[in-house]
């Protein structure tokens, strides 16, 4: 981009951009009216070529830049005579949007912000739930549709778990249950997925569960299930060096609600606010 | 491989047949390097585990490609203060607090999403420290960075904000060497979505919207890049005021090639609501005052590769004008005229505007010119304007900041103009949907990836697993296997690929199969949708019903209409039961009339039973009496990518 803007033939057009407006301005300056000033700077016309030039990956030819500038002097007239009639005042989206500049610069102070480690490592402690790492399964299931077993869902499912028993942990699943779309078996799953695709009374359910035996039936979104958890990886509360990332994100996130409201709090106080019909405490009257 | 035929569970207890029995234990112990070892030796046995090696999608993910916040200038009007980072915070499953001051949380997280804020007016700011360095190097800057430390961060932030306003702001703060004046949102957006991007957990989509207005005719695309932000920071979005931006697709499409030779990224373009274009979003003879040819086509397939089929201003599959024989084709309608209502619908536009018509128009000039310029894949997606993907039935936080949950909402009005008539009300507002992708990973790549490929779905708002794969050797056996998806990817194509040349004597066959969402609704019933071109060269298409809920006691009648699943909605309670219809459906089906010689496409449609729309939670938790002509029920759905057949030259 530096390059671009460096480019001769670059200060060429834009240089001869200027004189045609500069001279578009003196033929324009024969009403009776006293003229206001319209100066389009160099490091205006700059921007204007960076900021299409980063579009379409090229500088605009001189038409193209010549359009943006006599663009840009119609936006300035036009602004100017809005603003002396008042146009910006009173109008949702100019406030709108005004406000959320003050927001942008309040959120660029509050990403200032450096934490320490001590302040880190605080706020993952206080926030421990936050970034706990889940427990993870491995497991084996066999779905049964209560639809289709009706009253003898109680004891097929207690039929099927004595049979499943027997085999034990090589039990050929293949042929089992109701479903062709649930796997039989599932591996390394954190417990967020398992509540993805079986519901959370499940994921509870199977978090409370034995290893190394068919347990069940445990109820899903679906049905039932016979489930036999092969591996579990206990949940762990990481240490700070593993998720830096994600506390310094959190942090920052924090950081930048609490210093908006402090700022907020800060400007307010150079007011007093009175609301017609309502008393200090905000009560009708 | 052999492919047994399993039974079910009764059949096997009451046959006494169980096959149960416990393998070698040398077999039962599940890890790599037992499989590395099997797989060394060759064994005759396949080993243990039928995924070691396994290289398809296992699970959908589940995603919003179009969501916008505060940084779109029409949703920051409408009062949303939400930001990029705080929509990808709810998408991750975060409680957030809305706009409109009520905390808002997900059932359960979203698996990626896209914020897609307008490109036109999205806005520079000015950026006061964008080097550190040399805020610190600064006297000035050092006071404020030392104040911000010692907790007098908001005083360090009116003395800024003063400072710039009576141009006293030290420039070496905002001229320094690397340093830019402005930073505008696109990069904050950038920013954000690398803060919140954690590849393998929860996927944030660099994108944006491109909204291209043509005579109040809608014709907008969402830009999705598959790229980091090291690559999309290197471009501006393209806009649509020219002569910077433009309003016709032809002129994105040369911005997406301009980015591509000068990143070596990619890109994809996704465009929404034809049902709000008036006729022109699917052309088939002329855009934008030039005749349609082979250019046009190859270009507009090569970049808009997936069509946002159902969103919150209606669904935009079908339209019961263009297949009146459709009885589910009157689903979330909005067809009373273009974007801003500043223009009436009448009949004829309606071939141009839905995704059925448009794949059908698609083989026409496919015929005609030699390219399928809608040859596109399905995804659904939010276009909520208040941040939050919350497009669930009982959680639904509305598409604007003034229509996030009220007693007010359902009678609201959200859309009039009074010159032609066109009125909407809020109720019609519907709570979807999502984009569901298969891709083999939860990342940046590998999501793209499967947009690119087109496979993908649309769901209205339901996270039901749809799977549809087409060749020439599925066989019905193949539905009883366990691992339909294993068969699918072995024997044919997943949706959204091709079918060439039939064998002599073949017929397209379809593995396909769906599971309901687990805290969902049953499933009602598949429906395979088929379109063609006719030996006439005119655009024919049928509907079968493949698979349906409750199919041992609900059988197709003499007309071989299927009877409706029936409904267990209480509009009042806003409760239903999963008494009715199937959690699962599966079947092979055979296309039973097969033309070799005829271009023609599939796609898969699956119907859950009724529920209550959000219409019917609003008036039960408000207490409050919904409009007589409000819709109180809804039968979510998913619309697969078609699978396209195209005959031997």
């Amino acid at each position: 981009m530096r390059r671009i803007l460096k480019e001769p033939l670059l200060h060429f057009l834009v240089f001869g951009a200027a004189l045609f407006l500069a001279y578009g301005l003196l033929q324009r300056n024969g009403g009776s009216r006293e003229p206001g000033q319209i100066v389009v700077t160099l490091g205006q016309i700059e921007q204007m070529a960076a900021g299409f030039a980063k579009t379409w990956q090229r500088p605009p030819t001189t038409e193209e830049l010549a359009g943006l500038v006599r663009d840009r002097v119609r936006e300035e007239v036009y602004c100017r005579e809005a603003m002396a009639l008042g146009l910006d005042r009173e109008d949702t989206v100019i406030r709108r949007r005004l406000r959320q500049k003050m927001e942008f610069v309040s959120d660029d102070v509050a990403a200032l912000a450096e934490p320490t480690e001590a302040e880190l490592e605080e706020y993952l402690r206080t926030h421990a739930d936050a970034f706990r790492v889940e427990p993870r399964f491995t497991f084996n299931q066999v779905y049964l549709d209560p639809q289709k077993h009706g009253a003898d869902l109680a004891s097929d499912a207690a039929k099927l778990r004595a049979q499943l028993e027997h085999a034990g942990a090589g039990a050929d699943l293949s042929t089992l249950g109701d479903s062709r779309m649930l796997e039989p078996q599932y591996t390394d799953l954190p417990l967020g997925d398992v509540a993805q695709q079986f519901g959370e009374p499940f994921s509870k359910a199977l978090d409370g569960l034995a290893v190394g035996r068919w347990q069940g039936p445990v109820e899903s979104g679906y049905g039932v299930h016979l489930v036999y958890v092969r591996e579990r990886a206990e949940g762990h509360t990481p240490v700070l060096s593993d998720v830096r990332e994600a506390v310094r994100r959190e942090w920052d996130n924090a950081r930048r609600i609490a210093a908006n409201e402090a700022f907020y709090t800060e400007l307010l106080k150079s007011y007093t606010v009175q609301i017609e019909g309502l008393d200090d405490t905000g009560k009708a009257k | 491989m052999k492919y047994v035929r399993y039974t079910t569970l009764a059949l096997a207890l009451s046959a006494g047949s169980l096959s149960v029995h416990a393998q070698e234990s040398a077999t039962t112990d599940i890890g790599t390097t037992d499989a590395a070892k099997l797989g060394k030796s060759f064994p005759a046995k396949p080993p243990y585990s039928p995924y070691a090696g396994r290289n398809f999608p296992t699970r959908p993910f589940f995603g919003d490609t179009h969501l916008h916040t505060s940084y779109s200038m029409d949703a920051g009007a409408f009062g949303c203060r939400l930001t990029p980072a705080d929509a990808l915070r709810f998408a991750r499953g975060e409680e957030v607090t809305s706009s409109s001051g009520q905390p808002a949380r997900l059932s359960r997280p979203l698996d990626f999403l896209v914020v897609a804020d307008h490109s036109d007016n999205m806005g520079f700011f000015p950026d006061f420290f964008a080097g550190k360095a040399e805020l610190l190097a600064d006297p000035t800057g050092r006071k404020w960075y030392d104040m911000m430390q010692n907790g007098q961060g908001a005083q360090a932030a009116l003395e800024i904000i003063g400072a710039f306003s009576q141009g006293k702001f030290p420039p070496a703060l905002v001229y320094a060497p690397g340093t830019r004046p402005y930073h505008s949102a696109w990069l904050a957006t950038i920013e954000a979505n690398e803060k919140y991007n954690e590849p393998g957990r929860f996927t944030a989509l660099i994108g944006y919207e491109w909204t291209a207005l043509d005579k109040g005719n809608n014709l907008h695309r969402n830009v999705i890049f598959r790229d980091n932000g090291d690559k999309a920071s290197m471009v501006d979005p393209f806009t649509c005021i020219p002569p910077q931006g433009s309003t016709n697709p032809l002129d994105l499409w040369k911005w997406m090639a301009a980015y591509e030779a000068k990143t070596g990224g990619s890109v994809l373009a996704i465009a929404h609501n034809g049902n709000l274009s008036n006729g022109t979003m699917f052309p088939v003879e002329e855009a934008f005052g030039k005749k349609l040819d082979s250019a046009y086509c190859a270009e507009r397939a090569k970049w808009e590769r997936l069509y946002e089929a159902t969103q919150t201003k209606g669904d935009g599959e079908a339209h019961p004008f263009l297949s009146p024989t459709d009885e589910f084709a009157n689903f979330e309608r909005w067809d009373k005229g273009n974007l801003d209502g500043s223009q009436a619908k009448t009949k004829a536009m309606l071939e141009f505007e839905y995704a059925r018509s448009a794949l059908e128009n698609g083989l026409k000039l496919e015929a005609k010119l030699g390219v399928n310029p809608y040859k596109f894949g399905l995804i659904g997606s939010s276009d909520a304007h208040n941040g939050l993907a919350a497009m669930e039935e009982e959680n639904f936080f509305g598409k604007t900041t003034p229509q996030e949950p009220s007693p007010e909402r359902i009678n609201a009005t959200f859309m009039n103009n009074p010159k032609t008539g066109v009125t909407i009300r809020d109720w019609e507002v519907s709570a979807s949907g999502w984009a569901a992708v298969w891709a083999n990973e939860n990342t940046r790549e590998s999501i793209w990836d499967a947009m690119q490929r087109k496979e993908t779905y649309a769901t209205t708002g339901t996270r039901m697993v749809v799977r549809f794969f087409g060749g020439y050797d599925f066989e019905a056996t193949d539905a009883a296997d366990r691992m339909p998806a294993r068969i699918g990817y072995t024997k044919g194509v997943p949706m959204g690929g091709d079918l060439h040349a039939a064998p002599a004597g073949k017929s397209p066959t379809f593995l396909v199969a769906a599971l309901k969402d687990p805290i969902g609704a049953n499933l009602d019933r598949i429906q395979v949708i088929k379109g063609w071109l006719d030996a006439q060269g005119n655009v024919q298409e049928k509907i079968y019903d493949v698979a349906w809920g409750d199919a041992e006691k609900r059988k197709p009648g003499a007309d071989g209409k299927l009877p409706s699943v029936g409904s267990t909605v209480d509009v009042g309670n806003a409760t239903w039961s999963n008494t009715i219809g199937d959690p699962e459906l599966i079947t092979v089906w055979k296309d039973p009339a097969f033309d070799p010689a005829l271009r023609a496409f599939y796609y898969v449609r699956v119907i859950e039973i009724p529920t209550p729309r959000w219409t019917a939670y609003d008036a039960k938790r408000f207490g409050v009496k919904p409009p007589a002509e409000a819709a109180m029920t809804v039968t979510e759905r998913a619309y697969t990518s078609p699978i396209w057949y195209t005959p031997a030259k």
